[in-house]
């Protein structure tokens, strides 16, 4: 795996199992990793705001109510055409197209904590660059979660 | 000056830095940081340090590429000290405890997996295995309900949701923790339910990577599985 820097410094990973890129490990930097505890952290201005923003929270009245409206909005004339069993889906979806989807989708926490990373900083122009990149991947994959993240932060 | 640790990897690792820059605006210059029996990868440390991409870029690119010449214990980002003495003292100090650490990683390199189902898929299945759900669902659509309904399905459906993703979590982990060395998980966030890392040995790698993507493909096309690396080690130093 190699990273490689392009235009404004944004990075893209080459080769290796994984397509992500630095959102989708930040956790990793910024959470795991070695701590010595003699040496002295930095003050990351933005990081706990970051954590509290990405937080589940199941078991609460927004959620419930959240679900429930969700459940009424459902069109489940198109959930009967789904099979009922996961397994059933096997042989059905080309490999090609399960690749793709593993590789491809950039969502969930990475996009939170992209978000809480650009609010918390007026940041360079790699970052927006970034962002159009994503676009269109986004639009496709995540209008229909992102309430759903949106509404658990509090 | 105050200065910025990146990485400890055994002296006898060649600790290429060509093409690599530090953390900083400018970029600070990397060097190396040697004992007898480590060497640290730092830097100056600038004055303000924020985790940007730019520097979390910067702290990444190091690891990869002292990775692709042996075994790296990864700091965390953002981690500094007073002069090169305090971090030669470091590592003269816990020679013992990070060679071993190293030695325990040499061959193997980080997977961290993301998974998360399509929620309106998820809902459906609910409402068609529950009566009860589906019950409380068509009660509300039919305009009648009082107000307690609402809160009475999203209760019902927010347990199912939880439960079923819990025993998803657990059938993903099973299948793939028998190829991995070690497993880390940790509290998933936004709409997923699996957030893990394992520590796979080079040697077991394409078994691991294949069988995350016979998982992908049982799992099907409601489902978003997001797979990383190969990483540093983070999650296993």
């Amino acid at each position: 795996m190699t990273m490689v820097p392009q235009g404004g410094g944004t990075i893209s990973r080459a080769g290796g199992g994984g397509s992500g890129n630095l959102y989708d490990i930040l956790e990793l930097i910024l959470d795991r990793g070695l701590v010595i505890d003699v040496f002295v952290r930095v003050s990351l201005v933005g990081i706990e705001i970051l954590k509290i923003d990405a937080r589940i929270v199941v078991a609460s009245v927004d959620t419930y109510l959240r679900f429930a409206e969700a459940c009424n909005r459902l069109d489940l004339e198109e959930g009967r055409k789904a099979p009922s069993q996961l397994t059933d889906l096997v042989g059905e979806v080309t490999e090609g197209g399960a690749h793709g989807k593993a590789k491809g989708a950039l969502s969930g926490a990475a996009d939170v904590l992209t978000d809480a990373l650009k609010g918390g900083h007026d940041d360079e122009e790699a970052e927006q660059s970034e962002k159009r990149r994503k676009e269109p991947e986004e639009r496709r994959e995540r209008p229909r979660r992102r309430p759903a993240a949106r509404r658990r932060e509090e | 000056m105050a200065v910025y640790v990146y990485s400890i990897v055994l002296a006898t690792h060649p600790q290429r830095l060509d093409g690599l820059h530090g953390v900083g605006d400018p970029p600070a210059t990397l060097r190396t940081v040697r004992t007898e029996m480590l060497s640290a990868v730092v830097s100056d440390a600038p004055e303000e340090l924020r985790p940007k991409r730019r520097d979390l870029g910067a702290h990444q690119a190091v690891q990869e590429q002292l990775m692709a010449d042996g075994t790296v214990l990864p700091l965390q980002f953002g981690f500094t000290t007073v002069d090169d003495d305090a971090v030669r003292a470091v590592l003269e100090d816990g020679a013992d405890e990070f060679s071993e650490r190293l030695r325990a990683l040499e061959g193997c390199v980080e997977y961290h997996l993301k998974a998360a189902q399509d929620e309106d898929a998820l809902l459906r299945q609910i409402l068609r295995e529950s009566d009860e759900a589906r019950e409380l669902n068509e009660e509300m659509r039919s305009g009648r309900s009082g107000p307690e309904l609402p809160l009475a399905l999203g209760e019902l459906v927010s347990q199912e949701v939880q439960a079923r993703q819990e025993r998803l979590a657990v059938e993903v982990l099973d299948a793939l923790r028998g190829l991995a060395r070690e497993e880390r998980s940790s509290q998933p966030t936004g709409n997923d339910f699996l957030n893990v890392s394992f520590l796979v040995e080079r040697d077991n790698e394409k078994t691991f990577l294949g069988a995350e993507q016979d998982i992908a493909k049982e799992l099907g096309e409601d489902f978003d599985l997001r797979l990383l690396g190969p990483l540093p080690a983070y999650s296993f130093v």
